[in-house]
């Protein structure tokens, strides 16, 4: 591995001085473990000022910061002028008898600070995976290497726990931190506050990046990569105010802003950006160059494994099944003005929730085993009511508070309508479950600025499990038709299941479910069948059951998944056959509704 | 660049302050800069306002380096101020407060203590100017200048004026800024002056005066609160407007600093711009402190100005060349039309109607009365058929708009409601979505589902355009100049085909006649089109088919609406339309009489079902007026009013249709019935000639077959006869043939009787003319003498005799 050397010892001074070397040097890099990633390797084993990586997704943006590019430094004691630069760094480093000038010889420029969060939803499977490729044995830096003249203030919030933070060891570090926090200044704010994750009760990380060129128009909620000098000077938290008097200084900056906005770097380190860059997937199985036709060509047999288990866990209903692959690989492929395409929000309804009363979350728990990013949300009325689903402007801490629809694409979402109970929503919970039918709808999501809403695009695949029809909208419903057999067995096919679902068919089910959102897609010119079938159905058409052009783009766009599912990268007509057959048998088990199980 | 001449910058200054005039209307001079002199040296004024635009007039040099180094000018204009007041000082002024005597004692102290000219003085005692003046100094940008987005503003801004637009997010409370520190020294007595030019200062360690540096005593130095300068402070935050920002990103903020008399000029919420100078804030601040290679910057605000909503959209910007070009491409209107919501299929005229409701008629005050310009259009039809996506559209472009649901409005929510205050007490307005529309679009969509007695709190907005008040002891009058965009589903939920009209409508005809266009859109399968209208009942479904597919295919709409403009070149050019004015040329008047009497003709002949009424007269005049300022022109043209005046009858048809679609057989007969009836005239034996019949039926758009057909059946009914030859028709009235035509139509199908003395020509033209001559007043008033004549009109009727 000769052409990783350099990374792990290369300053912010090194970079400089040789920019366009290092950068091609990175970019040619075959792959990045052996620069360590944060995610997996926890920040204060590392020394300020090291060549770190950080894998997330944008939650915030802040304003840009002015900083100096060139500046010089006055030594007092020997009179000598130095030339610096303030790029990829927060501090100076200066020593004690130097002075910046702060008069003359400035420049300044301009950098992007981004709100970095490890990405929401991603699931353990995905995480532990992540977590041996990049595992690095790190020894403990050298103490000279680090800071030492803030050692004293440094107060490390990494220090009480470990990376893999489990979620009760997290409740009683809170608690310590709260009781801590307590006794010094009453300005302290939550580790969750200042972390800002969109999904409650999970663990996570988040860095604050500082991005230095413009041209990659980088977005919200996109999931980056991000390599950067590391910069965990203590000093920048904004707990470490310097008393102020009043009257000396009238405008006092607003001190919750000051503190949200600069946490302390144990608990969000800095990075200074030397390349970013955007990530397709997050799924740590599929690496390398993307072949379509190696894709399409393994797709069946991954597509029967995977068809076999579905079948087993939604009670021996095949049809169920087809639905639920089609829900796992769809993705928002077309956008325009108020049309959005490729979505598939599916609703099972008829869930055998008498009989099994968590049969939603067994099923989740499997499902979480396929997907890569997931998130599974009882729709309980404590929790439309109480919950922030969207994200929000807080003018206080001038920050966006985030909430649990602000999620990368391609994540899964699984809202639980079987533990719903009879009750009252409030405003907040209308607010919520309208929020939710906008995301179906419109897989848009709108953000409160106070001032103005602004919708934000986003493509989330939304399942609903529910006993009646959900309240919620959704592109296709099925009703669930368990079979009696399986329905006396399920524990023991869930149990069967994971035997059966062996770590290699696992991956194997893994990458086909994340290869697939990447595969091109098109649609033949020559569609006389489906113009021809359209035809007959709105001639077929009746008041009761009308047949509209919604119906034509809900047929094509499960026309695609269908296809896309048997490795066909176009449609043709075996496939829409296939698809119309599905919906009609849907129609069929709708008309013919049977008494819930 | 090289180094500007100061001094000379400085005198020439100094000459425009003095020499600058403007000459009014009436021919008087105007000296804009000595009055303000004048007023400054009174002190009745603080805020010394330098337009950059007489500047520019003057010396457009000059004015450009002001804008690249305002810091340096403002201080220079500062210098040049004072020099010159004494000059403008006529009387006395009476010291206001403290610290006019304070001053007043130090020019005098210093007179007294430095008689000798050129004397050194220690800087540290020598009075800082800050301390002196009363009054600052404000520029205000060029009127041509561009505002930039807050997104824009970058490093190269720095120093520079500039304008920017925004959303006040923030405002502190206002406190009081030093802006000289007065000290006096424990030991030797002495003042010492520090001017603070930061946010921040640090207190000189000792006395500097010379009697305590020489007897080395280093005095305590002790803050002199009155004797001090302050100066109003205020930080306010703006925010990015929605629409500066790019799809994806976080709206961005700015900080600006308001002092003296910039401040408290807005509030949270305010749309805003600020004139100022972006600058760097050094020494200042927690990052400064900590982190040393950071610096905050904001604006110094010379101007903030509260913009209301017209201006502040980006409507206001100038066409581009590229823009324009895209414009100038053939058929504006049709392209136009179409791109509103592209991704919506079809409903062509529909979308032109919007874009007329965009537009907007042109409003007329006659003698103070009002007759509003603002289109009104209520979208009918079956669920699904995109009417909330075309309100959800209009609501993004119209630069003004509020969206609501029937359902979740009241009529106090879209009027106003009067609150009462729980501290004070007092009685506060509060405007609905209708009074927060004003001079926009107001979108309700479910409207079916509103509660009556809530809809017709509208009918006043929808003629009057105001908002009256009665209430708590309020009395008041509120604008609401709003363009109504309705949408509604048919009384059953969707298109009821066995019930009429009317019940599946089920609005009162008050507030359906203040539509101007009511459209009905029906999700049909094409078999329910009669066949004269579109030969094959498949070729709809095989285009909207093939539309379909092909977004799938490319992933684009096809290629005929991928011409579609974008949708901020839209909202532009529709701001710039309604800057016309156009007026109804005279010549034009007998046209409008005539397409007027012929539709209400045509009203009476066909079972009307909004009925035709003067304000459909006015509909057809806002119409074709929002067309010519489509065109930009100041005149209404012929094809204008033909444009608008199918407008209206599509939306007419749209209604009737459904009528036929739903009994297609008897309807077809039914109508070909009526127009023989109206070709022989009234009275039993009257004859028509078949060839006539024939010409006026194909006119309409009959087959030959059908009428045939029909003479047919009214022959066997004993209705009429038919002579041996087969060319005349011959009516015979008979009791018998009433029953059982009555019977067979049913009595909802009986035709209205055309000849209705009431309704000649002449008076429909009188009526019309009177209301051109009154620059078309008020429409009650002939709306109702119809209404009343109705009765009358079917005693009448031969069939009820």
């Amino acid at each position: 591995m000769h052409d990783t050397i350099g990374f792990d010892t290369v300053t912010p001074d090194l970079w400089l001085a040789n920019e366009q070397i290092w950068k091609e040097r990175l970019i040619n890099l075959r792959h990045w473990h052996k620069i360590p990633l944060i995610n997996s390797n926890a920040s204060h084993n590392l020394p300020d000022g090291t060549l770190v990586r950080f894998r997330g997704m944008i939650q915030d943006m802040h304003n840009p910061e002015f900083y100096f590019n060139q500046f010089e430094v006055y030594n007092t004691a020997t009179n000598e002028v130095k030339n610096k630069s303030g790029k990829y760094r927060d501090t100076a480093n200066i020593l004690e008898n130097e002075k910046i000038n702060y008069t003359e010889n400035l420049q300044s420029a301009q950098r992007q600070t981004m709100v970095v969060v490890s990405i929401p939803g991603l699931n353990a499977w995905a995480q532990k995976i992540e977590d041996t490729q990049n595992h690095l044995d790190l020894t403990e830096p050298n103490s000279s290497k680090r800071l030492t003249s803030a050692t004293k203030l440094k107060r490390c919030y990494d220090d009480t726990e470990e990376d893999d933070m489990e979620v009760e060891q997290d409740e009683t570090c809170k608690e310590q931190k709260t009781k801590e926090t307590e006794n010094r200044t009453a300005n302290v704010v939550s580790r969750e506050h200042l972390l800002n994750f969109p999904l409650p009760d999970v663990a996570s990380k988040s860095c604050i990046v500082k991005i230095y060129t413009e041209d990659d128009q980088l977005k919200l909620n996109e999931m980056i990569e991000v390599v950067g000098f590391l910069s965990v000077d203590p000093t920048l938290s904004g707990e470490f105010q310097p008393e102020k008097d009043p009257l000396v200084n009238p405008q006092s900056e607003n001190e919750v802003e000051a503190i949200t906005l600069n946490p302390p770097p144990s608990l969000v380190p800095r990075l200074h950006a030397v390349h970013v860059k955007k990530l397709e997937h997050c799924n740590p199985l599929v690496e390398g160059e993307f072949d379509q036709n190696e894709v399409l060509k393994q797709a069946n047999s991954a597509r029967e494994h995977l068809l076999k288990a579905l079948t087993e866990l939604l009670l021996g209903d095949q049809l169920a099944a087809e639905y639920l692959i089609c829900h796992l690989i769809a993705c928002v492929y077309l956008r325009q003005e108020t049309l959005t395409l490729g979505s598939c929000c599916l609703n099972i309804s008829n869930m055998p929730t008498r009989r099994y009363p968590h049969y939603a979350k067994q099923l989740y728990d499997i499902i979480q085993q396929f997907v890569t990013k997931s998130y599974y949300l009882p729709l309980t009325i404590e929790n439309m009511n109480t919950m922030a689903l969207l994200p929000k402007k807080d003018y206080d801490c001038n920050r966006l508070t985030s909430g649990v629809l602000q999620l990368s694409k391609h994540t899964h979402l699984l809202l639980d309508e079987t533990q719903m109970e009879q009750g009252r929503l409030d405003a907040t919970g209308v607010g919520n479950i309208t929020a939710l039918g906008n995301l179906i709808k419109t897989q848009k999501v709108e953000y409160d600025f106070k001032y103005y809403k602004m919708d934000f695009e986003s493509d989330v695949a939304v399942l609903i499990l529910s006993e009646g029809k959900s309240l919620l909208p959704s592109d296709y419903h099925v009703p669930l038709r368990p079979e009696e057999s399986s329905l006396e067995i399920f524990d023991a096919i869930v149990e069967a299941a994971t035997y059966y679902l062996k770590e290699d068919i696992m991956n194997l089910i893994r990458m086909y479910l994340t290869n697939l959102k990447l595969v091109k897609y098109t649609i033949p010119d020559d569609l006389k069948f489906v113009e021809d079938d359209f035809i007959e159905m709105r001639r077929n058409s009746t008041t009761e059951e009308p047949v509209s052009a919604e119906d034509l783009h809900r047929l094509l766009v499960l026309a695609r998944l269908v296809s896309l599912s048997r490795g066909h990268d176009s449609l043709n007509k075996e496939c829409w056959e296939i698809t119309k057959k599905m919906e009609a048998d849907i129609q069929n088990r709708l008309k013919n509704r049977v008494a819930p199980v | 660049m090289a180094m500007r001449d100061y001094t000379a910058d400085k005198e020439t200054l100094k000459n425009f302050f003095i020499d600058f005039c403007e000459t009014d209307d009436e021919g008087h001079k105007r000296f804009k800069y000595a009055d303000q002199l004048t007023s400054l040296a009174h002190r009745e004024k603080v805020a010394f306002v330098v337009e950059l635009d007489d500047l520019q007039e003057t010396n457009e040099e000059l004015a450009e380096a002001v804008r690249q180094n305002t810091r340096r000018y403002t201080n220079m204009v500062s210098d040049v101020v004072y020099e010159l007041l004494p000059d403008y000082k006529h009387r006395e002024v009476t010291a206001k407060d403290a610290l006019d005597v304070y001053i007043e004692h130090r020019i005098v102290l210093e007179a007294r203590n430095h008689r000798i000219p050129g004397e050194m003085r220690d800087p540290r005692n020598r009075y800082p100017p800050e301390l002196i003046r009363r009054f600052e100094v404000y520029f205000r940008d060029l009127s041509s200048s561009k505002s930039l987005p807050i997104r824009e503003v970058k490093a190269e801004h720095i120093g520079k004026l500039m304008t920017v637009r925004g959303i006040v997010t923030r405002c502190t409370d206002v406190k009081p800024l030093l802006v000289v520190a007065t000290y006096s020294c424990g030991a030797c007595g002495a003042e010492t002056y520090q001017p603070v030019r930061g946010l921040q200062f640090t207190p000189p360690p000792a006395c500097a005066a010379d009697d305590c540096r020489l007897n080395n005593t280093s005095g305590q130095l002790h803050l002199q609160t009155r004797g001090s300068r302050f100066q109003k402070f205020q930080e306010i935050k703006i925010q990015e407007h929605s629409e500066q920002v790019p799809v994806g990103h976080i709206p961005r903020q700015l900080a600006v600093y308001c002092r003296g008399d910039t401040t408290r000029r807005a509030q949270p919420g305010d749309h805003v711009a600020v004139t100022g100078v972006f600058l760097p804030l050094l020494g200042g601040g927690f990052r400064q402190i900590v982190q040393g290679l950071l610096s905050d910057t904001y604006l110094e605000a010379h101007e903030v100005r509260c913009l209301n909503e017209s201006e502040s959209s980006a409507a206001a910007e100038a066409l581009s060349e590229a823009e324009l070009a895209q414009l100038a491409e053939e058929e504006l209107y049709a392209r136009m039309a179409t791109s509103l919501a592209p991704e919506i299929y079809g409903l062509e005229d529909v979308k032109k109607a919007l874009l007329l409701l965009l537009v907007g008629g042109v409003d007329r005050r006659p003698n103070g009365m009002r007759i509003r310009g603002n289109i009104n259009i209520c979208l009918m039809g079956d669920p699904g058929v995109a009417k909330s996506q075309l309100l959800a559209y209009i609501h993004r472009l119209a630069p003004r708009s509020q969206y609501t649901t029937g359902r979740g409005s009241s009529g106090v929510g879209l009027t106003a409601a009067v609150m009462k205050d729980p501290f004070t007490g007092e009685m506060m307005l509060e405007g609905g979505a209708l009074v927060l529309a004003d001079q926009g679009v107001c979108c309700i969509d479910e409207f079916d589902k509103m509660a009556d007695a809530d809809r017709t709190a509208i009918h006043e907005v929808m003629e009057q355009q105001t908002i009256s008040i009665a209430k708590a002891g309020i009395m008041t009058c509120l604008n609401a100049r709003v363009s109504i965009l309705a949408a509604a589903n048919p009384a059953y939920g969707r298109y009821n085909p066995k019930r009429s009209v009317e019940q599946n409508i089920q609005l009162p005809a008050a507030l359906l006649s203040r539509f101007d266009l009511l459209w009905l859109i029906r999700d049909q399968p094409n078999r329910c089109v009669p066949t004269h209208i579109i030969p094959d009942p498949s070729e709809k479904d095989l285009e909207l088919a093939k539309h379909i597919a092909y977004v799938h295919q490319h992933g684009a709409q096809p290629a005929a609406a991928t011409r579609a403009l974008p949708m901020r070149l839209v909202r532009r050019y529709v701001a710039l339309t309604r800057r016309k004015q156009p007026a109804v040329p005279r010549h034009l008047a007998d046209y409008i009489v005539s397409s007027y009497v012929e539709l209400r003709r045509e009203a009476r002949n066909a079972r009307d079902v909004t009925f035709t009424s003067a304000r459909n007269l006015l509909a057809i005049l806002r119409l074709s007026t929002a067309l010519a300022r489509l065109r930009l022109s100041d005149v209404v043209e012929k094809e204008d009013v033909s444009e608008a005046i199918r407008l209206v009858e599509m939306s007419k048809q749209s209604l009737q249709q459904v009528d036929e679609n739903v009994q297609r057989g008897v309807s077809a007969t039914d109508r070909i019935f009526a127009a023989v009836r109206e070709l022989a005239g009234s009275g039993a034996g009257a004859t028509v000639k078949i060839a006539d019949v024939l010409e006026r039926c194909i006119d309409k758009g009959f087959k030959p077959d059908q009428v045939d057909a029909c003479i047919e059946e009214y022959e066997s009914l004993n209705v009429w006869q038919v002579n041996q030859v087969r060319t005349k028709i011959t009516f015979i009235w008979t009791v018998v043939s009433r029953t059982v035509t009555q019977k067979e139509i049913g009595s909802r199908a009986v035709p209205v009787n055309s000849i209705d003395g009431l309704y000649t020509k002449e008076k429909n033209t009188l009526a019309v003319k009177r209301l051109q001559r009154q620059d078309r007043k008020s429409s009650k008033v002939k709306g109702a003498p119809r209404a009343a004549r109705r009765p009358s009109a079917n005693t009448r009727d031969p069939w009820s005799a």
